[in-house]
């Protein structure tokens, strides 16, 4: 909203920024960081187990975290859902994204984490499970946003 | 709690939602065109994330022990087949929806508010797969079962 952080800033920054940061939460509390796992500890209360007390902690930093970048960068304008709200009506968007989230949160309960927690925090750890999640999902999704752009003839 | 995993889990939590909002990744375009082999950004910022974490995860284990959890245990889990069929629907939603758990807030801070339908049917999803676990009389993953963390 300040404009103080002009747009993106470049890899280099913030690749190595994240791995430091997956490298820190092993070598302070010996975590692996995770943000489906954050998410899945707020289901904790309902399912009647009890989440590590860190997880909450680490969810509400994050949100923090992503407002202050909001805040100290270019302003913040509502927008739609990049290509998807030029090509869906906001009555199937709505339906399509409730499904992209189910596949997003059922897919990593099912394989134990996301794309921080498999994708960076495991497969840096050199897990087998990491290792196979990653390379699958990454593989599914290139081959998904390749298929639908086909199938719509470059609009997606 | 301890006050250091307290602060731990704040400061990293911080830092890391920080930077994958000012990385873009919170912007369909960044992921949809890096999905579409277009845009290198994410691969990149993937890659060399993955160089320093490596680099620091080598010294860590010659260190051998963390700042407030006793000896460090990374994970280390056999891969199953869940892995494929978890990582393959995961993909589908990631492919469709150029966003993951994390990117999703920093979509929506950075208004793109229907980042918090997918959020809802984030929930939805680690729901209903705790709901199919729980019908097949197991207990529910948690993400925390690599192992126990000292307190």
């Amino acid at each position: 909203m300040l404009g103080w952080i002009g747009g993106q800033l470049p890899w280099w920054i913030t690749g190595p920024g994240v791995g430091l940061c997956v490298v820190a939460l092993y070598g302070l509390i010996n975590a692996r960081l995770g943000v489906s796992g954050a998410w899945l500890a707020t289901l904790a209360p309902a399912e009647g187990w009890r989440p590590e007390p860190w997880r909450r902690t680490f969810l509400l930093a994050l949100v923090g975290g992503a407002a202050l970048a909001a805040v100290l960068g270019p302003p913040v304008a509502l927008h739609g859902y990049g290509r998807l709200s030029e090509v869906l009506p906001p009555a199937a968007l709505v339906p399509v994204l409730l499904l992209v989230g189910v596949a997003l949160g059922y897919g990593a309960r099912w394989a134990g984490g996301c794309t921080s927690g498999h994708g960076m925090s495991g497969c840096a750890a050199g897990s087998p499970d990491s290792v196979v999640t990653t390379a699958t999902f990454f593989t599914v999704a290139v081959a998904v946003t390749l298929v639908l752009h086909a199938l719509t003839g470059g609009r997606l | 709690m301890s006050r250091g995993f307290r602060w731990s889990a704040l400061a990293v939590g911080a830092v890391f939602g920080f930077l994958l909002t000012v990385s873009g990744l919170g912007d369909y375009h960044t992921i949809h065109d890096g999905l579409l082999l277009r845009n290198p950004y994410i691969f990149l910022m993937m890659a060399s994330a993955m160089a320093v974490a490596f680099v620091g995860l080598a010294l860590l284990r010659r260190r051998g022990r963390t700042r407030f959890a006793g000896r460090l245990a990374l994970p280390h889990v056999r891969a199953e087949r869940r892995h494929v069929y978890g990582g393959a629907l995961f993909g589908l939603g990631f492919g469709v929806g150029a966003t993951c758990p994390g990117m999703t807030v920093a979509m929506t801070t950075t208004g793109g508010l229907y980042g918090l339908v997918v959020l809802v049917g984030l929930l939805g999803g680690l729901w209903l797969r705790g709901a199919a676990e729980r019908r097949q009389s197991r207990p529910v993953s948690t993400e925390s079962e690599i192992r126990e963390p000292a307190r």
